[in-house]
């Protein structure tokens, strides 16, 4: 006959309520701040990448037509993918944040430039470019972007920095918690404590109930955190895709597999740092006793 | 081959040589005891309120260590032993406490159970004895009762039936009695007595009921500020 025996352990109270939902939180803002860190290094890497792989060449003293044959003898050079004079409307453009929406005023003479989408390294290919149209006759000069490119490699790696930063602080803060929580749980449980080592239980024994107990409140509580998690990810770029205009420094959340795997993985180490934290709380707890 | 830290014949089962107790900064509680009880004695410890009685059972059922001195049970340094090894003697010591430290969320059945389940053994394989026992102690229809609902006088023959189910091979008793009826505490008294011959289990017990100690007639151990005396009026073993 199977007997069914009451946990040692007391089924939860208010206290591990609380605490489920502080571990949920935690969770839900780690796995969060992952997808988003993850987002923005892949966002940062495409956009640094696109920044350095461009560069302008400015050509002056010649028509338009020039500039086309410039273009064309630029674009055959080894490395460069496309060459094209840029038109007025994507000067207006470009130029559109120091003029303004009304465009740029009739008489101000426009420089004639050729957008280089190039592969590998750039200030090769400008000094190539340079001695290129020399030979040809033509005016202009190759500028790379380097300043702008530092600027930018410069700002995402602070932005790198801080979302590691971020995922690193709120999984600290979630072990601290859950270890505080397990001492606490501990102190409140001591009396069982005490009856159950009096009685002979070995300190693996007692350290074994509370890290069950401790793993699947932890297990329980980061999915919750993930599912949450995965909702508003999802959310957010159902609302990027159904949208016209997304915009390019936005992080990039696919929810690919890699996304999937850290929300999959999550409650586990979620888990894992519950179990390993309850195991040390209590063995130095109990290591202070006879 | 005798079981693993099981008494020589010559060994005391308790043993404490020049034992000192001392919690923080306080003056001693105990002071230089020196204790020698060979397998199967029965004793009585008493003494005045503060005098250190429970100080004394704490180092006896290994919830202390003594500040000073050594304690030795079945022949074995307690001081020398591994924490598993401490488990393992504290499976051969049954414990009355004074206020009983029964578990609220585990039924009487449960709570007798404890030792037992510790120990690692199947509930299939104990559940008949235990049965038994909260028969015996007179709790047969609260045995899935849990420890509020009871009464003191109930609560504590629970304790004692839970230090009795693992037939100790020590049994420590603190006020075992304090809450039970004349009648209730001459049979938990037989009981001990029956333990004590039956199974040569040694008892030491602390109370201040001098009717049951005359009663008796067992050596008495006598606590005064710290200081440890043999009452003269018995044969200590």
């Amino acid at each position: 006959m199977n007997i069914k025996m009451t946990p040692l352990l007391p089924e939860s109270d208010a206290r591990e309520a609380a605490l489920f939902f502080v571990v949920a939180a935690l969770c839900f803002l780690a796995v969060l701040a992952t997808l988003v860190a993850r987002g923005t290094y892949t966002a940062a890497e495409a956009w640094t990448a696109q920044v350095e792989g461009e560069m302008t060449v400015l050509v002056s003293d010649t028509d338009r037509r020039g500039a086309e044959s410039a273009a064309t003898l630029i674009e055959a050079l080894p490395g460069v993918e496309r060459a094209h004079v840029l038109t007025d409307e994507e000067l207006d453009e470009l130029l559109s944040p120091s003029f303004g929406p009304g465009g740029i005023p009739d008489g101000i003479p426009l420089p004639l430039l050729i957008a280089v989408d190039a592969e590998g390294d750039t200030t090769a290919l400008a000094a190539e470019i340079d001695t290129t149209l020399a030979e040809a006759g033509i005016n202009g000069r190759a500028d790379t972007h380097s300043a702008y490119a530092a600027e930018v490699r410069k700002a995402l790696g602070t932005l790198r920095i801080a979302a590691i930063g971020t995922v690193l602080l709120l999984t600290m803060t979630a072990i601290s918690v859950i270890a505080f929580a397990t001492h606490a749980a501990l102190l409140a449980r001591k009396d069982i404590v005490d009856v159950l080592h009096l009685a002979g239980a070995e300190d693996r024994f007692i350290a074994r109930l509370f890290e069950r107990r401790f793993w699947l409140l932890g297990l329980k509580a980061g999915a919750a955190g993930s599912v949450a998690a995965l909702a508003v990810t999802a959310i957010i770029v159902f609302s990027a895709q159904s949208s016209n205009a997304p915009s390019e420094l936005l992080p990039k959340l696919s929810l690919d597999q890699w996304d999937l795997m850290i929300l999959a993985v999550s409650p586990i180490a979620g888990a894992l740092a519950a179990r390993i934290a309850a195991r040390v709380t209590v063995g130095r707890s109990l290591r202070s006793s006879l | 081959m005798t079981q693993a830290g099981a008494p020589l014949a010559s060994e005391p089962a308790v043993e404490l040589n020049g034992v000192s107790l001392r919690y923080d900064t306080a003056d001693d509680i105990l002071t230089d005891i020196d204790i020698r009880l060979k397998p199967g004695t029965f004793t009585f410890l008493t003494g005045p309120s503060g005098a250190g009685k429970s100080s004394l059972l704490k180092l006896l059922y290994l919830a202390h260590a003594p500040t000073s001195g050594e304690v030795r049970l079945f022949g074995q340094r307690t001081a020398d032993m591994s924490r598993n090894q401490l488990s393992a003697l504290r499976r051969r010591i049954g414990v009355v406490f004074q206020d009983f430290r029964l578990l609220d969320h585990l039924t009487a059945f449960e709570n007798v159970a404890l030792p037992l389940r510790v120990s690692g053994e199947k509930p299939e394989d104990y559940r008949d004895e235990v049965v038994d026992l909260v028969r015996w102690v007179g709790l047969g229809e609260r045995m899935h009762a849990f420890p509020p609902a009871l009464s003191g006088g109930e609560q504590q023959r629970l304790a004692i039936a839970r230090a009795l189910i693992n037939k100790p091979d020590i049994l420590i008793a603190d006020e075992p009695t304090g809450n039970v009826d004349p009648d209730m505490a001459r049979r938990i008294f037989r009981l001990f007595i029956e333990l004590n011959r039956r199974l040569n289990t040694t008892v030491i017990i602390a109370t201040h009921d001098m009717h049951i100690i005359r009663e008796f007639k067992a050596p008495v151990l006598k606590l005064q500020d710290g200081l440890l005396f043999a009452d003269s009026s018995y044969e200590q073993a």
